[in-house]
This record gives structure tokens, C-alpha cells and sequence, in this order.
């Protein structure tokens, strides 16, 4: 049975549905190696995440959740099928069309925080605005470093600050162009569950109060349940769902795949 | 974008200090060398100088200017040859930092335009440190052109600001070429590769170094074989052409040979788990290990290549030498004491040959205007029956038999100059004005030759008779060569050689000028390449302070790591000294192709001790900076390294 679907608006309470999707994969497969003996890392995928909602993607190792990500961020090209960002075809977009799409459409989170090592954290987060072009008041970078709770630290270099400060910076990074999309793989993976904790507030907080659209791979149930819908993936195709998740949902779910 | 790059500059420093202090040395080299040179340009004659020594002082500057303009060249190559292999080494390093710029935004030009910032302020910050850098080359560089008697003692090069603006400028252009495959490189960088290693990271043998290699090294193939049929001034050139071009193509293949080292590794010491380590991380660090090898490539490439070619080219010009005398003694003396040497029993033939003092000048029309030159050395005086019986190498024009009276035959040093027979030379000897026709001239040889040889009759007694004088004696059948050389040293002449001997003194007189100008030429740019070797090493163990932490971690001791990363830095060590003795080889096949041409039998040099000393020199070097810096990145807890993320 395919699990292929458009998934209905299902964002926590309070959430305003804006009605179109902010990333859309339509039978999209992805290929890697040779067609007859290569591996299908995402098999005829069909895919509709809300704007204004936050998407939790998770399956087992090698289901094809992270090349589902990279994929519907641009950062990976499908085989087949048909990929829609903010409503933009960016299936077959060139390589400038993409950069300029990450500077002003989305934005990223990752487990390994992936900051600039030679960089403030205030100039980490004004980067990706100076590369655009755009820019960006001193006060606005402070002021989104203190959204994320880290007024004191904006003139640190990455590595004077914690695993979840660091996060934290990362997603003030990704904030600051007020992204369509934000993409987060394992936001929470290399944190302390306080630390997590505190980052999933964050971005909870961003969905509820400006509408952020969020789609992320996770491993973690507790970490998915934080989502409005979480989706299921297993050898390359959509196979579960389940809105407004509890951890409870999430990890039944999870453990009948694994096993 | 010019922030990022001062930022990462500060940041990342030990990165970049090597390839500063290579656009420095390269600054300072070239400066030194254009105000030595422009110094060389009028010749500082002390006042009462002979006319003869005036020559020499004169032929001492101009070969000084080659050897500056030489070294200038060879600072540049270095330069950019440092700065490139030190940029892409440190663009792999920094792979998945530039993949997180183009994931944050950024852009394949602004990717290029932030490496082409960084190697600006690098070309900004070595040419600055050059200035100081150029005195004290300056200094070193007029130290051994005077110590090596190229220059006369009391020599000074005024400091011009020209040349401090032209060094600096092409320090800033050389840090710019070298850096411009690099962000060619780093701008095919996919966004992708920040959140994994992708197949394209791993990819050592590019399409642009398969490209480049397979040029260069084509290159390299057909210089050798152009060598052959070349005369040796052009052998020379393609010697030193060899030499650079074969060191890059070896440093772009040289990732090829990392896997059969580390094979030979595990042949040579079987069973030893450390050396089995070791074996894994050069065939994994495939990379590193060739950007290891690249300077010292060139440093052997070009050390052992020319010198090779230099004594080659002496040994040769000795048997040359040798096999055109047909004699069996050379006796030194004044003119004067030489008349009686025929007189000895037991001497068949005593051909004399005087450097005489006399002038003979030359005119030549060049762009419709006549140019004189005054010839005071290199002029022999000779008879010329005796000269035809004693030496075998035939004229190149004329005919041997009509030097008589007043003319000249032009010698293999002046067969350039392409002064025909029937041309009328004016000379002067000892205060008399002579008109000398010119009859004939010998062709080029390997030793640069005399100039001119005129007949002793046509000269006054007192010019001939207390020149300096070496007489080829030819012993009389059935005579014993010894006994006859006895005889004559008996006769009051000290200095009796075999012809070998002679020979022999002559091949290692030109040999000691060859190691002089190569030590100032080598000894430089030796140095120079040395300094990018341990660069690369430095660059290469501290970039690896977390695989070093892992190793620890996994229950390997300190000194163990240590030892692990020698072994590895030998390894490289060995592939950089046989690459770049494959690159001299290629430049001795030339030069031996070129000398068989020259004089129809092939005489090679192999700079056995100076290869010795290299190939210690800079494994022992290689072998004890990856010891520190090993030590130095392994000196923190292991497991502060193996937890940190970022």
C-alpha cells in the first residue's frame, strides 16, 4: 500500500493555516548509481508540507529520510518527478538560481551547527545576508540573537560557546533572511536534552508566532512529537503519518518499521 | 567577502604563514636579484687595472648578471609552484568550510572571489615582509657572488625603490596565479559536501591534474628528446626547462604512486601493526601525502638536475679537451722559457701557446649600426705547423696552414660571432698597430675556448716572452712519456702534466666555477623549497590533531602516534626524492643526448654526494618536523579533541 500523499494542514493549535505548501515533491525518485543496479534512495515520493507548519520526517537508517531533505531543499537533484519550493519548480534549476534561493527562501539547520569557525557569532549569523547583498543592521543581528537567547554571546567564535549555544546561532543564522523554509537535519542530535529542549522551544515558538514553515529529519521521537505532522519513510517511500504526534505515536510507529 | 578572508586569515594562520613566508622569500629573492643585477650593468673597474684583468672583471659581472637573472626566474617559479600546491592543499583541507559558505549563499564567483581575496592579502602581507627579506638577500646574494670571485671585493648594489615596487608587485601578481586553480577548484564545490564526504572530496587524480600532469609531462618528454639534437647552450636551457617542467608534472601525478609506497612500506616491514597504520594513512591521505612530496620534488628535481647537468657539461669539455690534444705532456711556463723546451731530448713536437696582452677588435653591424669590441683576453699566440701536429680538432673554416704573417684565426669562443675570413681585424701589440686578416676559425666546443689564435711572428718578442704559457709536448716515438717529463722538469719547468692530468685540472677548475654559481643559484632557491617542505609537513600534522586524538583514544600512546606520523612523513619523503631523481634522470638523458651530438660519445655526471646529502638532508628534515609537530598536536587530552564538534 502506498502512503503517498498530500498531508492536510495539521499544525499545533493557535497555528494560522496559510493554505499553500511550502515544499511539494511530486513522484519524485531519486537514483543514486546505475538504473539497473543502483539504489532508489526515494522511490516515487509524493510529498505536501503546509507553509506555516512544521514537518517531522523520520524512518530507519537508509530509508531515504536525509536525500528526501536534500532534495526538497535544492541541494540534490530528483532522478524523476517533479520538486516545488515556495512554489517555485526548482527541479531542473541552475546552479545560480539555487544559491540565490538559499540566500533568500530558505534556511538551514544541522546537527554539526556547521558555523563558521573564523566568524563572531553575530558575524555568523550577518553572513549569508552580506553574501545576498542585503544589508543588515547591527541592531537586527543583536536583536535576533537575543530572540534565540543570546544577547551576551554575539561577539564569541564558535568554539568559545556550547553545543546548544552554537544551535542556537545556527538557527539566529538561518532566521535572519525571514526564510519560506527552514530545513533541519537532527537540529537536536549533537545537544544534552536540556539543550534540546530549549532549541525545539525555539523553533516552536517560530512556527506559532510568525508562521516559519519547518521540515525536519529526525531520529528522536520526543524530538518529532515537537512537529505538527511527522511522516514516515522506509525504503525511499512514504509509508506512515500521523498529525498532532505524542511520543507515544511517533515511537509505536517507529518501532513496527524497525522491526 | 574581503572580511571573511582577514577573519579566516587570522584564524586558520598556520595555514597561510607558509605561503607568506614563501611570497616573502620569493620577494626578496627577486628584489635582491634585480638591484644585484642592476648594479652588474656598469662593471666598477678599480683604476690602474690591467687590461686583462679588466676582462676578467668584466666577464666576472656579466656572468653574475645571469646568475641573478637566473635565480629571479627560478624565485618566481617557486613561488607560484609554493603557493599553488599550498593553496589547493589547504582548499582540500578547507573543503567543508567553503561548502558551507556556498549552503549559507554564497555563490561559485563569491567562493572565488574570497580565495582570490585571501591570496591578495597573502600577496599584501609576504611582499611587505619581503622589503627587510630583500636586504638581507641582497647582502647574502653580493656575500656569494664576491666570495665565489664573480665579483670583485669592495662590490655594493644601491637599494632603489624601483625595485622594491616591482618585487612587491610581483609578489602580490604571484600569489594571485598561484592561488587561481585553487578557486577554480573550490568554486566546483557542491553545497552538499558540508553535510557529508561525497565521492568528489575523496577524488585526488581531477580531470585538471590528469590534464595538467599529462602536459606537463609531454612537455617534459619532448624537451629530452629536442635535447638531443641541440647544441649545448640550448641542452643547457632545456636542462633547466626539464627540471621545472618534469617537477610539476611529477607533483601532479605523484597522488599515483602513494599506493605502491605504502605497498613497498608493508614489503619491506612486514607484521608491524604501527607501519600497517601508517600504510593505510598514506594510501588514505592520498592528498596530503602528495602535497607533502610536491616541494620536495622540485627541491631534488632541480638541485640534483642541474648540478648534474653542470658537471656533466665539465666532464665532458675534460674529455674533449683530451681527445683534441694529440700529445702526451702540457709543460706551464713564461714565453720565454717555453723556446727551449723543443730543445729537450726526447721532445718530438713543442707546440707553444701564449696569452699574450695584445688587443684585437671586432666590428659588427647590428640594426644598421656598427658596433666595436675590444678583445684583450683569450688571445693565444701560436706557430702554427706545431699547433696542427699537437691538436686534432679540425678548423671550422680555412685552413690551419695560412696562419702566417699578419693574420688570425678566430677561436670556438668567438664562433658565434660569425667573423668571416677575408675580414680585416685591427689590433694592437705592445704599443705597434697590426692589420690581421682573418683565414679561418674553429668550430664551437664544450669549454668556451680562446678567442682568437694569431701567429708569433707576426708579434714582438716582448709581448710573447713573458706571457703565460702552456706548451703541448708531443714525445718522440719510442720515447717514454715519463722519462721525457722527467727530463724536462730536470730542465728547470716545474709544471709538467699528462694530458689526462691536464685534462682532469681543467674538467674540475670548470667543475669548482659550476658548484660555485650553482651553490648561489641552488643554495638560494634550495633553501626556499626546503622551507615549503616543512611548510607542507606543519600544515599536514596540525590539520590532523583530531585523527591523532582518535588514534590515542583507541589505545594508541603518544610516542606510538608519533612514530606512526614519521614513518608515513619518510614514506612521502622517499616518493618526493624518487620522483624528483626520475625528474634528473629525464635532464641528464638530455643533456647526455646533447654532449654525444657535441662530441660523439656520451658523458654523464651523476652528482652522487650531493644526492647523498639531499636525499639524508631531507629525510631526516621531513622525518624530525612531522616528530614535532606530531608531538606539538598530540599534546592536548585526546578526548578534549575526539568530543569537540566545531
Amino acid at each position: 500500500m502506498s502512503w503517498n500523499q498530500h498531508l492536510a494542514a495539521g499544525h499545533r493549535q493557535g497555528v494560522p493555516n496559510v493554505g499553500c505548501s511550502a515544499v511539494e515533491l511530486q513522484q519524485a525518485t531519486r537514483y543514486y548509481g546505475a538504473k539497473n543496479t543502483g539504489v532508489a534512495a526515494l522511490d516515487n515520493v509524493s510529498l505536501s508540507c503546509p507553509a506555516g507548519t512544521w514537518t517531522a520526517i523520520m524512518g530507519p537508517s537508509g530509508s531515504g529520510k536525509s536525500t528526501l531533505l536534500h532534495c526538497a531543499a535544492g541541494l540534490d537533484q530528483v532522478t524523476s518527478g517533479r520538486v516545488l519550493l515556495a512554489g517555485r519548480d526548482i527541479t531542473r534549476a541552475q546552479d545560480s538560481q539555487l544559491t540565490e534561493l538559499r540566500r533568500r527562501t530558505i534556511g538551514f539547520v544541522f546537527q554539526s551547527f556547521n558555523l563558521i569557525s573564523s566568524l563572531t557569532a553575530e558575524q555568523n549569523v550577518a553572513f549569508p545576508s552580506k553574501l545576498a547583498g542585503v544589508r543588515v543592521s547591527k541592531s537586527d543581528v543583536r536583536q535576533t540573537l537575543a530572540s534565540v537567547g543570546l544577547a551576551d554571546r554575539a561577539t564569541h567564535k564558535p568554539r568559545e560557546l556550547s553545543g546548544g549555544q552554537q544551535q542556537r546561532v545556527a538557527i539566529a543564522r538561518a532566521m535572519i533572511s525571514r526564510p519560506a523554509v527552514l530545513f533541519a537535519d537532527e537540529p537536536t542530535g549533537a545537544l544534552d536534552s536540556h539543550s534540546a529542549k530549549m532549541v525545539l522551544e525555539l523553533l516552536r515558538n517560530m512556527v506559532r508566532t510568525v508562521g516559519q514553515s519547518i521540515v525536519m529529519v529526525t531520529h528522536d521521537p520526543a524530538v518529532a512529537a515537537s512537529a505538527d505532522t511527522v511522516v514516515f519513510l522506509a525504503d525511499g517511500q512514504i509509508v506512515d503519518r500521523v498529525d498532532m504526534p505524542t511520543i507515544h505515536d511517533v515511537a509505536e510507529r517507529l518501532a513496527r518499521l524497525e522491526s | 567577502m574581503f572580511q571573511m578572508s582577514f577573519s579566516t586569515f587570522r584564524e586558520r594562520w598556520e595555514l597561510f604563514i607558509g605561503a607568506i613566508l614563501s611570497v616573502g622569500v620569493g620577494v626578496a629573492l627577486v628584489q635582491a636579484s634585480m638591484l644585484v643585477l642592476a648594479a652588474t650593468g656598469e662593471p666598477q673597474i678599480p683604476p690602474g687595472t690591467s687590461r686583462q684583468a679588466e676582462d676578467k672583471i668584466r666577464e666576472g659581472f656579466v656572468a653574475a648578471a645571469t646568475v641573478m637573472g637566473m635565480t629571479a626566474f627560478l624565485a618566481m617559479f617557486l613561488a607560484v609552484f609554493i603557493v599553488s600546491s599550498t593553496f589547493s592543499f589547504t582548499v582540500a583541507q578547507r573543503r567543508r568550510d567553503l561548502a558551507l559558505l556556498r549552503l549559507t549563499g554564497g555563490s561559485r564567483t563569491q567562493l572565488r572571489a574570497l580565495l582570490l581575496s585571501e591570496s591578495l592579502l597573502l600577496g599584501v602581507v609576504g611582499s611587505a615582509l619581503g622589503v627587510p627579506f630583500g636586504l638581507i638577500a641582497k647582502y647574502a646574494q653580493t656575500r656569494l657572488l664576491v666570495e665565489i670571485g664573480l665579483l670583485p671585493e669592495g662590490f655594493t648594489a644601491p637599494w632603489a625603490l624601483w625595485a622594491v615596487v616591482v618585487s612587491g608587485i610581483i609578489g602580490v601578481c604571484v600569489a594571485l596565479a598561484g592561488v587561481f586553480t585553487a578557486s577554480l577548484r573550490a568554486a566546483k564545490i557542491l553545497p552538499l559536501e558540508a553535510l557529508r564526504e561525497t565521492g568528489k572530496a575523496a577524488e585526488v587524480m581531477t580531470v585538471s591534474r590528469w590534464f595538467f600532469g599529462l602536459s606537463f609531462a609531454f612537455c617534459t618528454i619532448s624537451m629530452v628528446m629536442w635535447a638531443q639534437g641541440a647544441n649545448l647552450i640550448g641542452a643547457m636551457m632545456a636542462a633547466l626547462g626539464i627540471s621545472m617542467f618534469g617537477a610539476v608534472a611529477m607533483s601532479m601525478l605523484s597522488p599515483l604512486v602513494v599506493p605502491f609506497t605504502a605497498w613497498l612500506f608493508g614489503v619491506l616491514v612486514p607484521g608491524s601493526t604501527l607501519v600497517g597504520l601508517a600504510q593505510a594513512n598514506l594510501r588514505d591521505g592520498v592528498r596530503r601525502s602528495a602535497a607533502t612530496a610536491s616541494p620536495l620534488i622540485v627541491l631534488v628535481a632541480l638541485l640534483l638536475g642541474l648540478a648534474g647537468t653542470f658537471g656533466s657539461l665539465s666532464a665532458a669539455g675534460g674529455e674533449e679537451a683530451k681527445r683534441s690534444v694529440n700529445a702526451h705532456l702540457v709543460v706551464s711556463s713564461t714565453g720565454e722559457e717555453a723556446e727551449r723546451l723543443a730543445g729537450i731530448e726526447g721532445v718530438a713536437v713543442a707546440s707553444r701557446q701564449n696569452a699574450v696582452d695584445i688587443t684585437i677588435t671586432t666590428e659588427k653591424t647590428q640594426n644598421k649600426r656598427v658596433i666595436k669590441r675590444n678583445f684583450y683576453s683569450g688571445i693565444v699566440a701560436v706557430d702554427a705547423a706545431d699547433y696542427a701536429r699537437t691538436h686534432t680538432l679540425p678548423p671550422a673554416r680555412g685552413d690551419l696552414a695560412a696562419l702566417a704573417g699578419n693574420t688570425v684565426f678566430t677561436g670556438p669562443a668567438r664562433n658565434a660571432d660569425r667573423i668571416a675570413p677575408g675580414q680585416v681585424l685591427p689590433a694592437e701589440a705592445g704599443g705597434q698597430p697590426l692589420q690581421l686578416t682573418v683565414v679561418g676559425g674553429y668550430p664551437e666546443t664544450l669549454e668556451m675556448g680562446d678567442s682568437f689564435l694569431v701567429p708569433r711572428q707576426a708579434l714582438p718578442r716582448q709581448v710573447w716572452a713573458g706571457a703565460p704559457t702552456e706548451t703541448v709536448v708531443q714525445v718522440a716515438q719510442g720515447q717514454d712519456p715519463d722519462a721525457v717529463a722527467e727530463r724536462i722538469e730536470k730542465a728547470g719547468f716545474s709544471q709538467v702534466q699528462t694530458v689526462s692530468q691536464w685534462a682532469i685540472a681543467r674538467a674540475e677548475n670548470a667543475q669548482d666555477g659550476n658548484v660555485k654559481i650553482l651553490t648561489v643559484l641552488m643554495g638560494l632557491a634550495g633553501l626556499y623549497a626546503l622551507m615549503a617542505v616543512v611548510n607542507s609537513v606543519v600544515i599536514a600534522g596540525s590539520e590532523r590533531r583530531r585523527e591523532f586524538a582518535v588514534s590515542r583514544v583507541t589505545g594508541m600512546t603518544q610516542p606510538q602516534v608519533v612514530r606512526v606520523a614519521v614513518v608515513e612523513a619518510i614514506g612521502v619523503a622517499v616518493i618526493g626524492l624518487v620522483l624528483g631523481c626520475v625528474v634528473a634522470g629525464a635532464g641528464l638523458v638530455g643533456i647526455g643526448g646533447a654532449v654525444h651530438k657535441a662530441i660523439g660519445t656520451t658523458v654523464v655526471f651523476i652528482p652522487w654526494t650531493l644526492l647523498a646529502i639531499v636525499a639524508m638532508g631531507s629525510v631526516g628534515i621531513v622525518a624530525v618536523t612531522s616528530a614535532v609537530t606530531a608531538a606539538i598536536a598530540t599534546k592536548d587530552r585526546p578526548v578534549s579533541l575526539v568530543t569537540t564538534k566545531e
